[in-house]
This record gives C-alpha cells, structure tokens and sequence, in this order.
C-alpha cells in the first residue's frame, strides 16, 4: 500500500523531515505520535504534494505509484486522502459544487462516467447524514462560518464520498469535544475496511481510544523513534514525551513491529 | 456642445406635459453643460463615441421586443416599461402599496411626484438631467408607513432596436416600511436608454434593492439609483452589470438621518470589448451612520471596467462607520480597470477603510481543491468564479440568487474559455 523510504524534506530552507520510514500495508490503522514540531503535519503536507514542501531525499509509493512525481490531484486520484487539521473556507464556492466537482474528477480520472447530479445529491445527503451534518451544509460556501468540529465533520464527509485507499487524519481531534471526537471517529471506523488503510496523527492518545490503531509509533526530530502496538499510546500519555529529550537516537526502534 | 446633446436639448424644449415646470431647472443646467469628454473627471475612461455615433433618431422603432420573462421562483408583482412607456394594466395590489405611471397620474400623485422629482439624484449626473428633461414616462411607487410588501416589485425595461428612450422612477418608503424593489434593464440591439430612480427611505424603514444592468451589444444605457435614507433606515442593495458600448451607473447613497445602515454590493463580468462603468457616491451627512461597500468585477479579452467609489464623510459625521473595497479579477492582458476608491474624511472620530487590488487566487484554497482530486485549472476557475458568487450568495433574496447564478456562471464560463485567457495576479495599479 504505502512505502515511506528514508524521507528527508524541507520547509523554507529548514529540514523538518530527517528521514523518515514508514510502511503500511492494505487494511491497518497506524499512529503517528509526537510532540509539536516534531514534523506530523508536515508529514501529510509532503504526502499531499503542497506547494513549499521539498523533498530532498527519499521516495514514497502508493499502490505501486511513485508519489512524488504527482500532482496533488493525481495524489488523490491515486488513493490519498488528507483530513486537514484547519481545512480552509472557501466563500463562494458551495460545498455541494466542490463536492461533486472532486468525485467527479475522480471518476474521470477513473474513465468513468461521472454520476448525475440527482444521483450525487442522493448520495451527498446520506453522507451528511452518517457524520450529522445537516444537509443544508451542503448548500453553504465550502466550510464558510463552519465550526471547528463542523469543519472536521466535513473533511470525514468527503472522506466518505471520495472512498479513498489511504486516509491521513492530521490531528483531527484537536479541537474538538468528547461527542464531536466520537462523532468523527465512528465515521473513520465505519471506512475501516481490509483494502482502506488509516495514518491518525496526533498529540493526544484520547483518538485512539475511539479509532484503535495496529501501530503506534513516535515521531520526533523529523523520524520515528519508536513503535509498538496500542499500548504505546497509553505508555505516552502517562509519561508525556519528555523522554524523548532525553532518549538518544541509538535507542530508537524504528519500523520494528510488535510481534 | 455636442450634437447629440444639441439635439437632445431641442427635443426637451418640444416636451410639453405637467412636468415642464420640473424640467426647466434641469434643462438651464443642461444648456450650460460641458459635454463628457477625457477632461472630465466623471467620464475620463468612459468615451461617448458609441452614443455620438449611433443615429437612433431617424431609426425605426422595433415593436417586437422580447416580452419581460419572468423569474421563476421569484413571485414579484412585475411592472414593465416597455420604450419609454409603462403598459401593465394594473392589477390589483397589496394594502400600502401605490403605483402610478407618471403619464396617468392625477393633481395628487403629481404633487406628490413634485416632491421627489430631483430631490434624491445630484445634479452634477449630465444623463440624469437628460433624463429630467426626457422623460416620456415612469413610476411612482409609494409603500405606505408601517407596510410590508412581501413580493418584491420588478421594474422591467425593455428596449428595441433603434429606440431612445427615458424613463424615471420615484420611490417613496414610509416610516418604518419593508419592501424590496428590482430594476432590470435587458437589450442588446442598438438603441440608447436612460433610467434613472430616485428612493426616499423614511425613518425605520428596510428597502431591499436590485439593480441588473445587463444590456449587452449594441444597446447603451446610463442610468443611476439614488438613495436617501433617514434615521434608522437600512438599505441592502445589489448591482450586477454586464458591459455593452456604453453601460454607465451612477449610484448615490445619502445618509440624511442618523443611524442609517447602507450595504452595497456590485458585480461586473465583462468580455470581448464591452464597457461597464459605475460611479458610487456615499454621502455621510450626519453621524452614526453605516455603509459597507463591496465591488468585484472580472474582466476579460480586451473588455473594460471603470469604478469609483467616492465615500465623503462630512464634519458632522461622527461615528461614521465605513468600508469600501473594490477587488478585481483580470482575465487577459487586454482587459483593464480602471478603480479609484476615494474616502474624503472631515470628521475625526469615524471608522474607514479602502482598498482596491487585482485579487490573486488564494493559494490555500486552491491546493485544498487540488487535494481533492481537482485539477489546477478547474480548481482555479473554481475559485474565480467563487469570488462573484460570494457576493451572489449574500443576495437577501434567495430565489433572485438563483436566478442570477447560472446566467453569471454562463457568462463566466465563455470568459474563461477565451483565447485570450490568462489570468493575472499582480498588484493593481490606481488611477
């Protein structure tokens, strides 16, 4: 599914990514934990394509296409999907409009037909429905005067519709309280499935109590620095990440996976 | 003194009806005039050739106009002026609402027209005294104090080919009213009309305010909506122009009470060599009142825009609270615009700001587009035509919106797909 080799990117001049290893296989759930600056939203950025975002070093491949060579909208043709921690608010351009507009260029990507607008908004209202979002959102400029947890609600929503093989959820808990979290997290649950796999970044363990991960790992200084399963989590949250200053790099795990 | 001009003025001293006396003012003024021309300031980018040229007095009127459609989804009690003549029977009304055509009215609406025939629109528009001396027909709408007219009244003007036509419309607004008013000028063969319309929006009153320029072609118009709000008076008005060889607007907005609340919205979409010019005035004439100003114009192929927004803020106007911004999209190397936001300030303690810019694309949002599987250049076309519709979508009037989106969006999309096609985003320029 998704091979991340020694992935060494920079912003501004500034290396953030410090060679990154990450393999994800079809059907699994991975945790990217780590302190802030630890390089987690650039990570998704770099997958993604954003401008500004160099890679100097490395490679990834989904699905057997080599990523970086993409576009961002090949990116997403290919498979990726990005939850944006702060997805933008494009006044103006209605939901429904942008909506249609991805899964129709999906489709085309696809050569295929695309569907009929009365077929689309049967479709889009029942997604609504499944993160509960009334479907007059639909109608409203792309997250114009959404709220934060609306704005989260909204990139699940997508996530829906474009039904892509890899989803990164860049810290899609931030902000959010504990029934707008159980809200998104049952929307990503009721995706799992053995071809769709899962990268969940964030700070706080709290997510991964409602999405359960397969794999933990910690993200620091612009690599992994350990990994495990579940329990990882529980073990951060407890001691925080301080002991990360203090754990040199020999020490780190990397890509070993729990038996 | 131009010959169009000339013989304008030679027609009006032939007129000879009840509103003579109104007339003669303006017909003096006229007489002493400077034709438009570059050294006028009002008209610097805004060239009369086309009008000087177009020889509509000898032209044979076309009868056959195009009825006035009407909008679905939009229930509006419909009063169409068809070449200067206003020709609904009229149908019976809802209570506080009074509509008389200036050709029928008796001694009462006449004094009542007397008192608001030029009180609202300056002086200095040159076409709107022509228009005080021309003309043939027009409106006088009266909503009763306390009344609210649910369906919005359209004025619809219709003007064929080869027709010179003038047309006036008087609005009075009692205390405390609601009502929603239309205007709707639609041609494209060659012909010249001027429509001007002059609101009077009593204290506590809400007008909600329509203007759709969208004469195309060959058919020229210069027209103004003046608007004079008392204490407490709220206008919510929106202008969208297409551009012809010469379509001219002149708005002005005089807060003469206090509190009064002004939105103003325009949209221009212009193409090939078409010309749209708006000049609006904001006068803030006593304190705590609100204007909130907002112009988005695209441009494309070798098309013309002109704006100036003039916002004056006299000694007495304190607490004004004011915004005016103009931001342009420019489609081709060819096309221009030509903005000047002015703020005159002569009170000290008010809110202001200006601004005009050539808008770029927000990057943000096109590579969330392109996140999604949506191409650059689709995504781009996206949020250009986004940046109208924005405006589109604060439109009070739903069904109005969605009246007016596919026709911009058609528009739009002719625009885009111009050989000319390709979009700028420098800084602009100012006058």
């Amino acid at each position: 599914m998704l091979s991340i080799e020694n992935l060494v990117a920079s912003v501004d001049g500034k290396t953030i990514l410090k060679g990154l290893n990450l393999s994800v296989k079809p059907g699994e759930v991975h945790a990217i934990m780590g302190p802030n600056g630890s390089g987690k939203s650039t990570t998704g950025y770099v997958l993604s394509g954003r401008d500004g975002y160099t890679v100097e070093e490395g490679s990834v491949t989904l699905n057997g296409e080599n990523l970086l060579e993409l576009e961002p909208e090949e990116r997403a043709h290919a498979g990726l999907f990005l939850a944006f921690q702060y997805p933008v608010e494009i006044p103006g351009v209605s939901n429904l409009e942008f909506l249609k507009a991805a899964v129709d260029a999906k489709y085309r990507a696809q050569a295929k037909e695309p569907m009929s607008s009365a077929e689309f908004l049967r479709m889009a209202r029942e997604a609504c429905k499944q993160v509960n979002l009334p479907a007059e959102f639909l109608k409203r400029g792309v997250n114009e005067g959404f709220s934060g947890g609306e704005k989260k609600r909204n990139e699940i929503l997508q996530m829906l519709l474009l039904k892509p093989s890899l989803c990164i959820l860049d810290e899609t808990d931030s902000g959010l309280d504990i029934d707008a979290l159980k809200m998104v997290a049952e929307g990503v649950n009721s995706q799992r499935s053995p071809e769709r796999s899962f990268i969940v970044v964030t700070h706080y363990q709290r997510l991964l109590d409602f999405i359960k991960p397969d794999y933990v790992h910690v993200l620091s200084d612009g690599k992994i620095v350990r990994s495990g399963d579940a329990s990882l989590a529980h073990e951060l949250e407890a001691q925080g990440y301080a002991w990360l200053a203090k754990a040199p790099d020999q020490e780190a795990v990397g890509q070993e996976r729990p038996a | 003194m131009s010959e169009w001009l000339q013989s304008a003025i030679a027609r009006a001293e032939t007129m000879d009806d009840w509103l003579a006396p109104q007339r003669r003012e303006s017909l003096a003024l006229l007489r002493e005039a400077p034709w438009p021309s570059r050294k006028v300031e009002a008209w610097r980018y805004t060239p009369l050739t086309a009008l000087e040229r177009a020889d509509l007095s000898t032209a044979v009127v076309d009868t056959t106009a195009p009825d006035a459609q009407q909008i679905a989804g939009v229930d509006s009690i419909d009063l169409v002026i068809r070449n200067g003549r206003f020709e609904n029977p009229m149908k019976e009304l809802p209570a506080g609402l009074r509509i008389t055509s200036l050709q029928s009215a008796d001694d009462g609406a006449r004094e009542r027209v007397k008192d608001l025939f030029g009180t609202v629109k300056p002086t200095r528009h040159i076409f709107g005294l022509v228009n005080d001396v021309l003309a043939s027909d027009g409106l006088l709408i009266e909503i009763d104090a306390a009344a609210v007219i649910e369906k919005p009244l359209r004025i619809v003007h219709l003007v064929s080919k080869g027709a010179d036509v003038h047309t006036r419309v008087l609005v009075s607004v009692g205390e405390g009213a609601q009502a929603a008013v239309i205007e709707q000028v639609q041609g494209e063969h060659a012909s010249f009309n001027t429509s001007f319309a002059e609101y009077a929006i009593g204290s506590g009153a809400k007008l909600e305010h329509y203007r759709f320029a969208l004469q195309t072609g060959e058919a020229m118009g210069v027209g103004g909506s003046h608007f004079k709000l008392d204490d407490r008076a709220e206008l919510n008005s929106t202008i969208v122009g297409f551009g012809s060889n010469l379509s001219r607007l002149d708005t002005d907005i005089i807060h003469d009470g206090e509190n009064a609340q002004a939105k103003l919205n325009a949209i221009y979409l212009l193409q090939q060599n078409e010309l749209f010019d708006l000049h609006a005035t904001v006068e803030h004439a006593v304190p705590h009142g609100t204007t909130e100003e907002n112009v988005r114009g695209i441009v494309a192929d070798q098309a013309r825009a002109v704006f100036n927004g003039r916002i004056h803020i006299h000694r007495h106007a304190q607490k004004t609270v004011a915004e005016l911004n103009n931001r342009n999209l420019l489609l081709s190397r060819k096309a221009t615009v030509f903005t000047k936001p002015e703020l005159e300030i002569y009170a000290d303690d008010v809110k202001c700001a200006h601004g005009a810019t050539v808008a770029e694309i927000d990057k943000k949002a096109l590579y969330y587009l392109q996140s999604r599987g949506i191409s650059r250049a689709q995504a781009q076309i996206m949020l250009n035509f986004g940046f109208i519709n924005e405006l589109v979508d604060q439109m009070p009037n739903e069904g109005l919106a969605e009246w007016l989106r596919p026709q911009l969006r058609e528009r739009f999309a002719s625009m885009a797909s111009s050989e000319e096609f390709a979009p700028v985003s420098s800084e602009a320029g100012e006058q």
